[in-house]
């Protein structure tokens, strides 16, 4: 899949989760810049994340991520 | 993770007279559906209706007490009512794991509440959290 296209569609997940239409992220947005991104939000969104795509994240890689690029290249790594 | 996808877990509730008043005590939800005999057989049911919302009590009760783990948080829960519960009802829950979430230590389940009669009264999922 196109990378634009997984952005596009992380995107959507964000938009349903957090219940907000105009969030609009990018390679470098982290939970700082996105209003209500917060640790439980996050938990919603990796799951979401995990269904949509039917992957699997390790703990260890969640962690490692530091903006919405590192979670989207974790997503490609996982074939999709 | 002491879970496993398509575990199952049942229990067995009553809808008592206690659970009904304490409800509306609390909560002072007396619309007549609840508390008014004849507005609910003129509306079409067999009796007053108990509040959908006990329930919610029911599931809470199944997830901080009932199951293998206390280490336990709500992240979200989803419920539809599908038919009246009335007074005294007996009620079989019913859930299943569906979705294990090792990497944020999330569980989502399935669930569903039968009267004696077979009928679905609710049903729904939750996700919970293992808390470390």
């Amino acid at each position: 899949m196109e990378r634009n296209v997984i952005m596009k569609q992380v995107n959507d997940i964000f938009i349903d989760i957090l219940d907000n239409e105009e969030i609009v992220i990018g390679e470098t947005t982290q939970a700082s810049d996105v209003e209500d991104w917060d640790s439980l939000t996050h938990i919603q969104l990796v799951v979401a994340i995990e269904k949509h795509f039917k992957i699997r994240f390790t703990s260890k890689e969640i962690q490692s991520w530091n903006n919405v690029g590192e979670m989207v290249n974790c997503i490609q790594k996982k074939g999709i | 993770m002491i879970f496993k996808l398509d575990n199952k877990f049942d229990e067995c509730f009553t809808v008592s007279n206690e659970m009904y008043t304490g409800f509306i005590q609390i909560f002072k939800d007396k619309n007549p559906l609840h508390t008014n005999e004849q507005f609910a057989i003129d509306n079409g049911f067999k009796g007053m209706v108990m509040h959908g919302n006990i329930l919610t009590g029911f599931l809470s009760y199944f997830i901080g007490e009932c199951l293998p783990v206390k280490n336990v948080i709500i992240h979200s829960q989803e419920i539809q009512f599908k038919n009246a519960v009335y007074l005294n009802d007996e009620l079989q829950f019913h859930a299943t794991v569906t979705g294990i979430y090792d990497s944020v230590n999330a569980v989502e389940f399935r669930y569903d509440f039968k009267n004696r009669e077979e009928k679905i009264v609710a049903k729904g999922k939750f996700q919970i959290g293992l808390l470390q």
